[in-house]
């Protein structure tokens, strides 16, 4: 936390240690708070043995998939005969989340510092940070870091360079990322070929997270055996994890516990619960594309990655969505499936026409003119959506769709045999 | 290629110099493609046909390859907007925290009417758009390149007023 | 893989393909189609359709054919429930927003939507009353229409444009379910191989203007042929209808033109209808040329080259049959002979994403075939030499300026009213390109046939069979 409300007892605080410390931000403050020392380190150690200490630690991406850093690291060739490219993703557009922001307007050369050990572990000549085009306040910050960091000449060879998206969801997918850096559409490349052995501009290619990025400087210089310990139950899943905690808490925000903390605890003792009189009835734990959790299965719920899964759903980016029982949920998931339709590239049919489809029927049942077919026809559409296409929007739109009729079919059927009506925006 | 004789070029003067510098950061011109079009978008306010050609021709692509590229990406306009950008996120996070009403708010006060539409006084185009990524702090808006968290129904005529 | 090459298993079959084969074009040796819509042999993988879903042994999701390459051992069910399933829902994701328009879509017939859909598709929509996405259609250049409501977004037409053609004017714009092919109003569809998005074009999405509302499908009479245009002997195929060719399409020949042909060529098909022809022999009796059979007009000529010695002059066209070109000259073997013809000219058209692929700048297709039996580009020369020759003949040049104090003899296709050859001695109706069977030779010297896609008018006949029956009956020997 640290920002906009001092930092919880029951907070591990690694990465959110300067958030709200505008100091902190300033090139001279950060080295005041001993920043660029684990890049020097770095830049002195073999590119190998870098990428060796990221793997001990344990850390795995956190932007979604959760893949063991190191490991990809390490798919990159092993003998350097072409130009080598870093992507940090600071596209953050999965709905909840809002982590990388606060990583970036308060600790910017974290970031960058993190960047440069990942471009020297993997020999990238280049870096691009890709910031999605509405994060002006992070870019300007970003910038300024960018320049003041040069001026002190503590990147070595690397050259690190900010690239402004301008508006689409689906170019946080790694490979439309590196399309929408090369001036294309943000088209999903299907894969193979995979990023480390042709990506940008068809070179070998790591693309990370920013908090994947930003833990990098505090594993190098604390070790990997501490970020390692840095676990609650579960071995696979290390190191803290900034979950981004919104919707109807009273007080949302950036929390940033060990991996298995409980989230039952996340949300009443941090968050403080719902407003007064209302109850938790549902929530998504990892952006809205992972399955939705009911109120019982939240409150049983170990934040790491295996732990979710166990739940019935996924880690994903640690956008925590909570929704009291005032929530439409209904409403809600036609406007997450509208959301998916928006942002779908269009390359494949099933996503293209399918995300439409199913916010029209959603949109259909909540007009007061739902069939009694609609909700299997929705789930069999879901089902047609996932597993068939290049990248996985067509997956995320099922997601609220399959787990929200599932859990919470008894608010669709109100919809069905009339006894409710919404008012729709737009 | 038809020529508007009275079109006067972006890319000129500081401008193109601020371009050459962009183009340094890449390997390829094509790949200077997005920033140049944001440049465009500062200079021009807005991404016309004819600007699309000159981007075009300045980094060696087609017009409609160029074209199919600023329609891909819903922040580069194209077409006039009016003299405050709004953009207003309307997804779950924030639909559950009051994001209808602001956006509600900020129509009727602006006088913008209707989503996407201009202002009769020219001041005001508001937009509902997805997710801004500050979900934490509903309902977060964007006026032109001003980001403001926290905003609510209440608080929205004091920004109209600032920013009228 | 003894022999380099991969063995693997598609629907039961065994098949053996080399190393980097895809999966889809490996199915075809099985004899399988993997239905599919955005993949083209010749253009670059877009993967993005997602028909050609199939399963795969040990891997978890299905895999699209199109992208996938063969490893040793793989085993492929393209008709396993999951792929069918699969399939069907890309049918009906694609029918969502597709207008019910085979009634009057040109495509009818021949439309690989109405054919996966007859093939495995669902009998009935559940979309239901929710509106069809609408746009106007759009014309996008000389010959090409626009109809949006019916596009697939199997970008086939913006690959083309972009890595076969060079020149990227057809884009997608927008994004989602608003997408459609877009195009700068700037630009035209004007390259010269631009009709080929039209062939490309799975579904009556892109259109040709020219063959609009023309025919049906399943009136066309496909005949094989090569195109006339120019000398690089593009293979196509005539549509014929009626006995009147209607359009001009590709035929796949990996050598020459895998699978395109410029808009020349796709337009160079109207003179092959004309009706103004020669429909009989003629023979000049009492000054004027009068019509007669062709026992009399052979005896008129036997007459002439009986009666005749010294020189003799062929003036002939460069579209003529290899074997008609042959026959002329043997049938003036007894004679000092110069052969000669003309080809126009004009402006070479690279497909530039293709090797040795263009319009070229002969505009003629068996130049090579004439220079190689004998014939030369000294036409003014010929034409001089024909002045004092005993005998002229002049094979398909309806404007060729002739003049001669000798037998004139014409045998072509159309003679028009001031024509010099109207002062023949015997005219010979001869068949065009569309109404025969014969040889050309291409620019690089490869010999191709062409056949019989409607019959020729009246009572003309090949060239080849005129020439020949005549050089048969002076007894002269055929030429090895």
């Amino acid at each position: 936390m640290g920002y906009p409300h001092k930092s919880h007892p029951k907070e591990t605080v690694v990465l959110s240690q300067y958030f709200g410390d505008a100091d902190a931000r300033t090139f001279k403050g950060w080295t005041k708070r001993g920043g660029y020392e684990a890049l020097a380190q770095a830049l002195k150690m073999d590119p190998v043995a870098v990428t060796d200490v990221v793997k001990e630690s344990g850390l795995r991406g956190r932007g979604g998939a959760g893949f063991p850093t190191g490991l990809k690291w390490s798919f990159m060739p092993k003998e350097k005969k072409k130009p080598h490219y870093l992507c940090v993703n600071a596209d953050e557009s999965e709905p909840g989340t809002f982590k990388d922001r606060e990583i970036m307007r308060w600790t910017p050369h974290a970031l960058l510092e993190g960047t440069a050990i990942a471009a020297h572990a993997i020999r990238a000549e280049v870096a691009y940070i890709y910031i999605r085009g509405e994060f002006t306040e992070p870019w300007t910050i970003m910038e300024r870091a960018l320049a003041e960091a040069n001026a002190a000449d503590v990147f070595g060879a690397i050259r690190i360079h900010l690239h402004r998206g301008a508006g689409a969801y689906i170019c946080g997918e790694e490979t439309a990322l590196m399309n929408s850096i090369e001036g294309k559409r943000g088209n999903p490349r299907i894969k193979p070929p995979f990023p480390a052995a042709a990506g940008l501009f068809g070179l070998p290619t790591t693309i990370n997270n920013v908090e994947t990025l930003a833990a990098v400087p505090h594993i190098l210089k604390r070790g990997a055996a501490w970020y390692k310990g840095l676990c609650l139950s579960n071995p696979k899943s290390t190191g803290t994890k900034l979950f981004s905690v919104c919707g109807h808490v009273q007080r949302p925000g950036n929390y940033e516990v060990t991996m298995g903390f409980p989230l039952k605890d996340l949300l009443y003792d941090m968050c403080g619960g719902p407003p007064p009189g209302r109850t938790l009835k549902a929530c998504i734990p990892g952006g809205s594309s992972v399955p939705i959790l009911t109120r019982e299965e939240t409150e049983a719920c170990l934040l790491d990655y295996e732990g979710v899964v166990a739940s019935g759903s996924m880690l994903g980016s640690g956008g925590v969505i909570v929704f009291d029982d005032s929530a439409d949920m209904v409403y809600q998931i036609m406007r997450l499936a509208r959301f998916y339709a928006h942002e779908s590239c269009a390359q494949c049919t099933q996503c293209r026409e399918g995300t439409a489809w199913t916010t029209k029927i959603m949109e259909r049942i909540l007009a007061g003119q739902g069939k009694p077919k609609d909700l299997d026809l929705l789930l069999d559409l879901s089902e047609n959506m996932t597993g068939k296409t290049i990248c996985v929007l067509s997956d995320s739109c099922a997601a609220p769709i399959v787990s929200g009729i599932k859990k919470f079919r008894g608010e669709f059927e109100a919809y069905l045999a009339g006894k409710k009506q919404s008012v729709m925006v737009s | 290629m038809t020529v508007q004789e009275d079109y006067q070029p972006v890319f000129s003067g500081k401008v193109l110099e601020e371009l050459q510098t962009v183009l340094q950061r890449y390997p390829t011109k094509q790949a200077a493609l997005l920033p140049t079009l944001w440049l465009a978008q500062r200079e021009h306010g807005w991404i016309s046909d004819r600007i699309m050609a000159e981007v075009a021709e300045v980094l060696g692509l087609t017009p409609a390859y160029v074209k199919g590229v600023v329609t891909f990406y819903t922040m580069y306009h194209q077409h006039p907007v009016g003299k405050n950008f709004v953009q207003v996120c309307t997804t779950s996070p924030c639909n559950i925290c009051g994001a209808e009403d602001v956006l509600k708010a900020l129509l009727a006060q602006s006088g913008a009417g209707d989503a996407g539409a201009t202002s009769p006084d020219g001041k005001w185009t508001i937009m509902e758009v997805e997710c801004l990524g500050a979900c934490g702090f509903p309902t977060p808006i964007l006026v032109n390149e001003d980001f403001l968290e926290n905003v609510t129904a209440e608080k929205v005529p004091d920004i109209v007023r600032k920013y009228r | 893989m003894s022999d380099g090459l991969i063995n693997l298993t598609i629907d039961g079959a065994p098949v053996s393909v080399p190393p980097g084969t895809l999966v889809i074009e490996a199915a075809k040796q099985a004899g399988v189609l993997v239905p599919h819509y955005c993949y083209h042999p010749g253009l670059p993988v877009a993967g993005v359709c997602r028909m050609c879903l199939v399963e795969i042994e040990k891997a978890p999701k299905l895999q699209i054919a199109c992208a996938t390459t063969v490893t040793e051992g793989m085993v492929v069910k393209t008709q396993a429930p999951a792929a069918k399933d699969a399939r069907q829902s890309v049918l009906e994701f694609l029918l969502i927003n597709h207008p019910l328009d085979c009634p009057i879509c040109d495509q009818a017939g021949e439309c690989e939507l109405q054919d996966f859909v007859f093939q495995e598709g669902q009998p009935g929509t559940r979309y239901g009353e929710f509106a069809k996405r609408f746009n106007p259609v759009e014309d996008f250049g000389p010959d090409v229409l626009y109809v949006p409501n019916r596009c697939i977004l199997c970008t086939r037409c913006v690959r083309f444009m972009e890595d076969v053609a060079k020149e990227p004017v057809l884009n997608v714009s927008e994004r989602g379910d608003r997408a459609f092919i877009g195009i700068h109003p700037e630009a035209r569809l004007d390259h010269p191989w631009a009709g080929n998005v039209v062939d490309l074009c799975p579904v009556g999405s892109l259109l040709s203007k020219d063959f609009l509302h023309k025919a049906r499908a399943w009136e066309l009479d496909k005949t094989a042929s090569v195109c006339t245009g120019c000398s690089q002997g593009c293979n196509i195929t005539l549509d014929t209808r009626d006995e009147v060719v209607v359009r001009v399409r590709p035929r796949p020949n990996l050598d020459i033109n895998r699978y395109f042909i410029c808009d020349h060529g796709r337009m160079h098909y109207r003179w092959m209808n004309r009706g103004d022809r020669i429909e009989a022999p003629l023979v000049r009796k009492d000054g004027a040329l009068h019509a007669t059979d062709w026992d009399e007009a052979f005896a008129r000529v036997l007459a002439i080259l009986r009666g005749a010695s010294g020189k003799a002059v062929a003036l002939v066209s460069p579209g003529a049959s290899s074997e008609a070109l042959a026959a002329a000259k043997r049938l003036l073997s007894g004679f000092t002979w110069t052969g000669a013809f003309q080809v126009v000219m004009g402006e070479e058209a690279p497909l530039a994403g293709v090797p040795n692929l263009a319009l070229r700048a002969e505009r003629a297709p068996n130049a090579k075939g004439a220079e190689q039996l004998g014939y030369t580009r000294d036409y003014a020369q010929a034409l001089a030499a024909a002045k004092s020759a005993a005998v002229v003949l002049v094979l398909d040049e309806p404007d060729c300026p002739v003049e001669t104090d000798g037998a004139l003899i014409y045998a072509g296709t159309v003679l028009g009213e001031d024509a010099a050859c109207r002062r023949a001695d015997v005219v010979l109706p001869i068949a065009n390109v569309a109404e025969e069977e014969g040889t050309f030779t291409n620019r690089d010297g490869r010999d191709q046939r062409y056949y019989q896609a409607k019959p020729a008018p009246g009572m003309a006949q090949p060239a080849a069979w005129v020439l020949g029956q005549l050089a048969q009956a002076m007894g002269l020997a055929e030429v090895q």
